[in-house]
């Protein structure tokens, strides 16, 4: 099953901590947002392996953008 | 003689230079990023550049960009603003290659205040008291035990080139190698990644303290004069959120000492333009040197407030080469002015809070008392790319209290229709009997927390 990780809040990727084919655990973290100087982390919600990742650094996130792919084992 | 002026930043600064420049009749240019295109100082402005994509990286800290804007506006001096490239010792030499004039200090001052050790050298060569510790980076956990020894525990690691509070690790005891390796390598790890230098230095922590700074100007002939103090103890997460100026923890005679201390520092750093030395204040009264701010401050409008002089045109003059017109006793510090932040957060959680501000009415003037510094209109999108500083307020009184008053009556003037902002948080501070008294540290807002039902 996959599932799609979207930003719960508006800003930027200060960077992906993940890339596809990765192994990652529910809670690990995957990707970094930036919002007004602020970071604030991203975790899986779930184990599996990283399937896409849609987003690249710097990219403008509004709530809901789709950022990851992630596949449950 | 500058004529036109370029000024190298963002937001409520850039209205900030403008109406200065006005004043002394120099010309403005200013640039703006694509999430900046609507700024109303982009058509106030003489000239007006796009200097590119939103991402700070791909506009405001753009060297190459900004100095073609340089060339194409014909402007011969750069203000750079705070934050972004306003430190930058590339940019400032970048600027004078063009032969146009740096507002700030000369690249090779900027270049030497970035090391934290240099400064304290500096300090302590010229009989400025700086916290126990070492003016040379370790060079391994020896030396960190030593001055455990030497002046006891706890300690901090330092990055030499650090800033922003990154990478401050404080060492409670040396009893552990394994540890204390462990501690210096992780301090070592986040100088190379966000510093590009893991030089670490070690001085003990200093508990409770006030954090006291000192603005000045400086002319290029070794005259200096100092525009009071500021207290900037209200802060968190290394962020200030209210700044004052006097400051109650400090007697005309420590204002003496501290203006001494300030002007022998900055002679010996050849310092030129207007500048903020930072001190610490223990709890037994004794005050340490810290750092140099070498750029125009967020908070200088409260020691405009107090002494009546425009910080900006005294940059803009000591960067033309004029003397200073003024000495030290010519200074007179009058009233009280407070500064408060506006933050887009929200004032509970301090989650960074962007969107759009659908409506703003601002606090009226009163007489001159209540100043409001800002680039926001109904409509203005507050970026996620940007700090969340979207306004400033400054209110004068004759003494404190009557500051605090004019400030809370200010706060709540405020419409800000369509974000979250600290102004509730603010109005809860200046409301609370510590801040009332004065007797905060930089440790109040740690100890203090404001729950959302009785905000």
């Amino acid at each position: 099953m996959e599932y799609t990780v979207k930003a719960e809040m508006p800003g930027l990727v200060a960077r992906t901590t993940v890339k596809p084919g990765d192994e990652v655990e529910k809670g690990q973290e995957i990707l970094v947002i930036n919002c007004m100087k602020t970071e604030l982390s991203c975790t899986a919600p779930l184990s599996g392996t990283v399937r896409e990742v849609m987003v690249e650094e710097w990219d403008e996130l509004e709530v809901d953008t789709p950022m990851i792919i992630i596949e449950s084992n | 003689m500058i004529k036109r002026i370029l000024i190298a930043n963002r937001g409520e600064i850039v209205n900030r230079i403008i109406r200065t420049c006005r004043k002394m009749g120099i010309e403005t240019v200013v640039v703006y990023s694509d999430a900046d295109a609507g700024q109303h100082y982009i058509d106030e402005a003489d000239f007006s550049y796009n200097i590119g994509k939103s991402a700070p990286s791909k506009s405001y800290l753009n060297i190459d960009v900004l100095i073609d804007v340089l060339r194409e506006s014909k402007a011969d001096a750069v203000h750079p603003g705070y934050g972004f490239l306003s430190e930058s010792a590339d940019f400032a030499k970048a600027v004078a290659a063009e032969g146009a004039v740096w507002i700030g200090p000369a690249p090779e001052v900027l270049e030497a205040i970035e090391s934290k050790c240099h400064c304290r050298k500096i300090a302590s060569d010229n009989c400025v008291p700086i916290t126990p510790g070492t003016i040379k980076p370790v060079t391994d956990i020896n030396d960190i035990a030593d001055e455990a020894h030497r002046n006891g525990l706890p300690l901090l690691l330092k990055l030499d080139k650090g800033g922003g509070g990154k990478g401050i690790h404080k060492i409670e005891d040396v009893d552990s190698i394994e540890k204390l390796s462990a501690d210096l390598e992780s301090v070592k790890a986040i100088g190379r990644m966000a510093f590009a230098s893991d030089d670490v230095y070690v001085e003990k922590a200093v508990s409770n303290p006030r954090h006291i700074e000192v603005q000045f100007i400086a002319d290029r002939y070794g005259n200096v004069i100092c525009l009071g103090e500021r207290e900037c103890s209200i802060q968190r997460r290394f962020q200030k959120i209210i700044e004052e100026s006097p400051s109650v923890a400090v007697s005309l005679h420590e204002r003496k000492k501290l203006y001494q201390y300030t002007a022998a520092v900055v002679r010996a750093m050849g310092y030129s333009n207007a500048g903020t030395v930072e001190f610490l204040l223990d709890e037994t009264g004794s005050f340490y040197f810290m750092e140099i701010n070498a750029r125009l401050q967020v908070e200088h409008p409260v020691s405009e407030m107090v002494t009546g002089i425009d910080i900006v045109a005294g940059q803009i003059k000591a960067a033309s080469g004029e003397k200073l017109s003024m000495k030290q006793e010519d200074v007179t510090i009058e009233g009280h002015a407070i500064e408060c932040r506006i933050y887009a957060e929200d004032p509970y959680t301090f989650v960074p809070c962007p969107g759009k501000i659908e409506h703003v009415v601002f606090p009226d003037s009163d007489n001159g008392n209540v100043r409001i510094e800002h680039a926001v209109y109904d409509g203005y999108k507050v970026s996620p790319f940007y700090d969340p500083m979207i306004a400033k307020v400054i209110t004068k009184g004759r003494d404190r209290a009557e500051c605090i008053e004019r400030m809370k009556e200010a706060l709540s003037g405020f419409v800000i229709e369509g974000i979250k902002t600290s102004i509730p948080f603010e109005l809860k501070i200046i409301d609370n009997p510590l801040f009332k008294d004065g007797t905060f540290t930089t440790a109040f807002l740690d100890k203090i927390t404001f729950q959302e039902d009785n905000v």
